[in-house]
């Protein structure tokens, strides 16, 4: 079990509200991940469920308790922090036996649960180093194996791999991942990184100034985000937005648009835009072509075929699926 | 030339006065512990000049082993070294610890908590042993003398009178005595030196890695099993250094010793060696090396357990 529901939970650090009234549910079981630009309050929440943090008003309740006043160590929830916070006088033995130790388990208890999260994750080898001796991959694991050996109802997760290079982040990512699919233990997992937000989540919480901007499925929030602010924080490369003219025929103060649906197109065939290349990045699978000099929109970034032939300079024709154009007011919000 | 050698000649230099600056004095001591060598002899006055010829073999050693004196002042060096080590560290620790959170006022501790370490050790001994060890005229006589007389008030008090009624007069210490004299010393250096402890260990504290307490915290390690498993293996490295500098300072104690009782119950090495230096070279340098000798065996003994039991 492990449903946990904040009710109108606020924070503030002195005069500095940072998590305004806030009202979340998750459910049992589901991977929450918690998104959103730096120093939005990602790490706060998560503290505040933690217990690291004290709440200012409001209440936590996890499986249906009231869990508001109780110290983190009752709550029997397991944190991997960003900078692993390994014991580094312990060999990696002792620091995933560590919290088997304070709750007073048996020395055989202690090993089968030690054995079995380090066979779990390729730590067998190196169970008698110390943190010192890993790389921050191995360390990030050991963060981790000393989170599961607990059983714990929930994993908290702030930003566990943003110290990892990009290779071994999405290596990482996976077996998270499929950890969530074997455990079955909810998990709510912090990143400023969406790429992380869409690929692991079963819900995605979008923070901004500590308000939820919009909860919902990674597709979702891809197809129909609430806001401006979502529209252009999911999906990569991020939204065109296209304000002026253009949007007001539309009947919107701003329109958007994902690369990915604006295409190429021969002159006189349905364009809507020309414009002028600026850069073109080569993926190999796509290619992310920059153009200049459109009307409310500069530089528009379309997505195009690996294979394209485009160069610095050229002129061209741009048309958009129209199906898939999004409309805000000037408030940023979704018109429909 | 290559750079490589360039870099080694131009070392050579300061290499070769660190050398001589320690290599000097010390064969001198063994000179002199090898010959006979005094300051003032009538009969025979060859031996007031150190020279080869005067050559005594371990003579100045077998005297030193069989004077009075010398067991004791080993086994007392290190009974002083020993409890002067553990009362700094552990009130180090307990200070260092107090006074990291922040609280009102916590600058001005802290400069007051380091001013003892400002005071000259012979200032400090007298201040000590007459302004506050004294049975009679210190803050130990004052007290003990008004904790006398309010007992003595106490006694003719009704309904409680016979309850203290039931109470000795208490006995001001006297630290110069033969029993107690060491421990003056002890008492002394310690105030002086807890300072020095808490100075280091503070700075150390306040690299401590907020994030690992934090995940303790959520391991379920309470106030307790955070010290003993987190901060005090943080601070072991600290401990080490405070231990090791300390030693070597407390070996060589002489001012409070001299200015307690004279040495009376009280001789380390150190003054041991002062004794013998008043007329016997010889004996005094061979002293010096068996004082060399326990400084090397201290320093091992303290550096392998500290190793032992914190940082593992
Ligand atoms: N202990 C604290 N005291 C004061 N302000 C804090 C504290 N912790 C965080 N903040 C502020 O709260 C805001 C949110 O911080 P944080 O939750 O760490 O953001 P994120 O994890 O999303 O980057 C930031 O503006 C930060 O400066
Ligand atoms: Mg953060």
């Amino acid at each position: 079990m492990g449903r946990i529901v904040l009710e109108n939970v606020t924070k503030k650090f002195g005069d500095l509200e940072v998590i305004p009234p806030l009202n979340l549910t998750i459910e049992d079981g589901e991977f929450v991940v918690f998104v959103g630009p730096s120093g939005c309050g990602k790490s706060t929440l998560l503290r505040l469920i933690a217990g690291l943090e004290e709440v200012t008003s409001g209440r936590i309740l996890i499986d249906g308790e009231d869990v508001t006043n109780i110290p983190p160590s009752k709550r029997g929830l397991a944190m991997v922090f960003q900078t692993y916070a390994l014991y580094p006088h312990m060999s990696v033995r002792k620091n995933i036996a560590f919290p088997l130790r304070m709750a007073g388990m048996n020395e055989a208890e202690q090993n089968t649960r030690i054995e079995a999260a380090a066979t779990a994750l390729n730590l067998t080898d190196y169970l008698d180093r110390k943190p010192g001796q890993l790389s921050g991959g191995q360390r990030q694991r050991v963060a981790i194996g000393r989170a599961i050996v607990r059983d714990p109802t929930a994993f908290l997760f702030d930003e566990p791999l943003s110290n990892l290079d990009a290779a071994l982040r999405v290596g990482m990512r996976l077996e998270i991942s499929e950890m969530h699919k074997k455990l079955k233990t909810t998990m709510i997992y912090v990143t400023h990184d969406q790429v992380e937000a869409m690929t692991m989540a079963d819900k995605i919480v979008v923070l901004q100034s500590g308000r939820v901007e919009q909860v919902g499925s990674p597709l979702d929030l891809y197809r129909e985000p609430r806001n401006a602010f979502v529209a252009g924080f999911i999906g990569s490369p991020k939204m065109n937005f296209i304000d002026g003219e253009k949007a007001g025929t539309l009947g919107a103060h701003t329109i958007g648009v994902r690369p990915e649906h604006v295409q190429i197109c021969p002159k006189g065939e349905g364009d809507v835009w020309q414009g002028k290349v600026g850069v073109a990045e080569h993926l190999g699978s796509d290619t992310f072509i920059h153009v200049h000099g459109i009307d409310g929109c500069d530089p528009m970034t379309v997505r195009a075929g690996g294979e394209v032939k485009i160069n610095h300079g050229d002129t061209v024709y741009l048309s958009a699926q129209m199906d898939q154009i999004h409309k805000f007011d000037s408030e940023g919000h979704r018109v429909s | 030339m290559s750079k490589r050698k360039l870099a080694r000649l131009l070392q050579t230099p300061a290499v070769l006065l660190l050398l001589v600056w320690m290599l000097v004095p010390l064969s001198m001591t063994l000179y002199f512990s090898f010959i006979r060598y005094v300051l003032n002899n009538l009969r025979r006055p060859e031996w007031t000049t150190p020279a080869l010829s005067n050559w005594r073999g371990f003579g100045n050693y077998e005297f030193v082993l069989d004077a009075k004196d010398f067991w004791f002042a080993v086994q007392n060096s290190l009974f002083i070294v020993g409890s002067i080590l553990f009362l700094t560290v552990t009130l180090g620790v307990l200070i260092a610890i107090l006074i990291n959170r922040a609280f009102p006022g916590r600058g001005i501790v802290r400069v007051l908590l380091i001013s003892p370490f400002f005071v000259m050790p012979a200032v400090n001994a007298v201040l000590w042993i007459n302004m506050i060890l004294d049975p009679v005229l210190g803050l130990q006589g004052i007290a003990i003398g008004g904790i006398n007389d309010l007992i003595t008030l106490l006694k003719d008090a009704p309904l409680v009178g016979w309850f203290f009624s039931l109470w000795p007069t208490l006995e001001p210490i006297s630290f110069r005595a033969t029993q107690t004299s060491a421990y003056a010393v002890i008492i002394m250096v310690t105030w002086q030196w807890t300072p020095f402890a808490v100075l280091i260990f503070m700075t150390s504290l306040q690299s401590e890695d907020q994030q690992q307490k934090e995940a303790a915290v959520l391991d379920g390690a309470g106030a307790w099993s955070q010290f003993r498993f987190l901060t005090l293996p943080h601070l072991g490295r600290p401990i080490a250094i405070v231990v090791m500098i300390q030693a070597i300072f407390h070996l060589s104690l002489y001012a409070e010793i001299e200015i307690v009782s004279r040495g009376n119950g009280n001789k380390n090495l150190p003054y041991l060696i002062g004794e013998f230096a008043n007329n016997n070279i010889g004996a005094a340098s061979a002293t010096g090396i068996f004082a060399v000798i326990l400084a090397n065996i201290v320093a091992i003994f303290l550096l392998r357990m500290i190793g032992k039991t914190l940082m593992d």
